[in-house]
């Protein structure tokens, strides 16, 4: 069981109103793929930036003055700090008003929240981080904190999956990952209408056929929409893999982000407060997971 | 509670303490409603305050959770938001309340002091001085005996009062009881024996005065934890609940909320309003995509989230305090005490006796 990531003692002001959003202004929207756009905040008051303390994996609760709220993951990493990146699709009420607004406009955003990667516990090891679809969104904060401290991991090797490399998220950037040495960078897209896609064309888990993995070393991050989970554990548990090294991102509807609202919560559990990673042990050991 | 510290008031005096605590903060007490029935509610004179009644439909867990709760509030000026915080609450006294709402404020303060902490609950929690009122009688459909919540305390509450006929007894847990004590030294005498005596035969006599009308937890809670219960029994059960909410919305110990934005004259206001978890939107997520389609699924995280070991170990009790108000305002007869038989039997038999 990965332990919540809550540090009651030295959280940022735990003890003033924990609904409190504090603003950050927009500084750029990348129309990166139709209704997925990215969009890079900073917060106006610099001292919250410098103790927004992020881990991959974990997400914010992004508010729209008069429009709501709404849990969103942060795609940038810890590493890179000063500016937070969130990848969104355009599907909901709080979505589609930030898709209104504009370079220079102003949100709500409070947290970090959720536990996040265990990336300490998984220092020294190798990884695989697999992604379906919007499931990149997460995972590209553990693939740059993995690139950019290298030397803590072993073999890093990037499944992701899309169904035509026109909706690839984040395309330019994982395609100038694949010729690096450092890293086994593995994108397929489902069918490739233009004839133009140089990478592989097929489903998601034909990648394992392309990987070596060694499962006693290596931590695999899973995320994706439900179907990947199902397709992509036919593959990691033949192989080996202890349940606990299988980590999944699993969301579910929030209002809170602090573990108060119940509307997130599986089974005795809070996907806010000790999720939204779960290893696949725990998955099958709550009620009402899978 | 030191027998020491115990104090007797007499009946007659008791409008000259209200009047003293109504100088001191906002008191909170069981009124007569405009339409017959009891309330609790605001009080402006002594006098307006019920001190034999039946237990209100709604319980005073308003006081830490209003229905609309705001969060904060946005005033755009100049191209740019002011975040507001909501004022601080002031002091509030809740006078009369049952054991089993008293016990359930409670709960509500320590649920959310743990984790990740509500400082506004807890605030609230704080300024509120809790007077309870134990119960001579079970009432008609309280089950408190079941959930170590009445009709005597011994926790859980600021100040408790017995009704002894001529007087009252008052035992303060807390010193924010004591301090109630304190506002009127005149009017309160050290307990004697026989007032001591008279309020431990009444507590022995309400306890023995409990009939079938109980709820037995612990074999429901180890076939709830264990995932023991048949499937099929909550696919039986669910078409007898209409998805009203009601449950969850008079139930004093429910605290799931839903947050909205409303707008007006520039303003923008972020409340919390009270939520049901047996509503299908509950967790329909902007995708379409919903973890509990079916109402069996819901009924089954109602009481898993009541009744299961997990939570009773998370809360060190178990999330129902007995005031039977879910069999009172159940239309469709899935309240606690019929889904816990249920599934203590393994049958569920559809309806009450009228």
């Amino acid at each position: 069981m990965l332990s919540p990531a809550i540090d009651v003692a030295t959280g940022p002001g735990w003890l003033e109103n924990p609904y409190q959003p504090h603003l950050a202004r927009i500084v750029r929207i990348y129309r990166m793929v139709p209704d997925n756009w990215v969009f890079t905040l900073r917060f106006l008051d610099e001292e919250i930036g410098r103790n927004f303390r992020q881990q991959p994996g974990t997400f914010v609760m992004l508010s729209i003055p008069g429009a709501g709220e709404a849990p969103i993951s942060i795609s940038s990493s810890p590493t890179r700090p000063g500016t937070l990146e969130l990848c969104v699709r355009r599907v909901g009420r709080v979505t589609d008003a930030l898709y209104r607004l504009q370079s220079n406009d102003l949100v709500g955003v409070r947290g970090p929240y959720g536990n996040g990667f265990p990336v300490e516990v998984m220092h020294g090891n190798d990884l695989l981080l697999v992604a379906g679809g919007l499931g990149m969104a997460p995972l590209r904060s553990l693939l740059w904190y993995a690139l950019d401290r290298r030397e803590h991991f072993g073999q890093v090797t990037l499944m992701y999956g899309a169904k035509n490399p026109a909706s690839m998220l984040f395309r330019e950037e994982l395609v100038s990952l694949v010729d690096r040495t450092d890293i086994n960078c593995l994108l397929t897209v489902d069918s490739d209408p233009g004839g133009t896609w140089k990478n592989h064309v097929g489903l998601l888990p034909k990648l394992f056929d392309r990987a070596r993995i060694d499962p006693r070393t290596t931590y695999a991050a899973v995320c994706g929409p439900p179907i990947v989970y199902k397709f992509v554990l036919e593959r990691l548990l033949p192989l080996g893999f202890s349940k606990d090294r299988i980590l999944m991102s699993l969301e579910r509807r929030m209002k809170c982000g602090v573990g108060k609202c119940g509307h997130c919560s599986i089974g005795y559990k809070y996907t806010c407060l000790h999720g939204p990673i779960f290893t696949y042990w725990d998955a099958i050991n709550l009620p009402e997971m899978v | 509670m030191e027998v020491a510290d115990c104090r007797t008031i007499a009946r007659g005096d008791l409008n000259a303490w209200v009047t003293r605590l109504l100088g001191r903060a906002e008191v909170i007490a069981p009124v007569r409603g405009q339409g017959g029935d009891e309330v609790f509610a605001s009080i402006a004179a002594p006098e307006e305050v019920l001190w034999s009644f039946r237990n209100p439909l709604l319980p005073p867990k308003h006081l830490l959770l209003p229905q609309t709760d705001t969060l904060a509030e946005f005033r755009r000026v100049d191209g740019h938001y002011q975040v507001q915080e909501p004022p601080p609450p002031r002091p509030k006294i809740l006078l009369n309340a049952r054991s089993c709402d008293a016990v359930g404020l409670a709960f509500l303060a320590e649920m959310h002091a743990q984790d990740l902490t509500d400082a506004a609950v807890l605030r609230r929690a704080e300024a509120l001085t809790v007077v309870s009122l134990a119960c001579h009688q079970p009432c008609p459909l309280g089950f408190c005996v079941c959930c170590d919540a009445g009709p005597f305390l011994e926790h859980d509450f600021d100040l408790q009062l017995t009704d002894l006929g001529d007087r009252f007894h008052a035992e303060p847990g807390t010193p924010k009881g004591q301090a109630l004590l304190d506002l009127a030294p005149d009017l309160f005498q050290v307990a004697d024996a026989a007032a001591a005596e008279q309020r431990f035969a009444l507590e022995q006599q309400a306890l023995a005065s409990f009939g079938k009308e109980t709820c037995h937890f612990g074999a429901a809670m180890r076939r709830i934890s264990t995932r023991r219960v048949a499937e099929d029994l909550w696919e039986k059960m669910s078409p007898w609940c209409l998805e009203c909410g009601g449950c969850n919305h008079a139930c004093p110990t429910c605290y799931c909320f839903s947050v909205a934005d409303r707008t007006e004259n520039g303003c923008t206001t972020r409340c919390r309003m009270w939520d049901s978890c047996q509503y299908a939107e509950f967790t329909l997520e902007a995708s379409g995509h919903n973890p509990r389609p079916k109402r069996a699924d819901r009924m089954k995280r109602r009481f898993y989230h009541k009744v299961s070991a997990q939570y009773f170990q998370r809360d060190g009790r178990v999330g129902c305090v007995g005031c039977g108000r879910c069999v009172q305002v159940c239309m469709g007869t899935t309240d606690m005490p019929a889904v816990v038989g249920a599934i203590r039997r393994g049958n569920w038999v559809s309806g009450r006796p009228a």
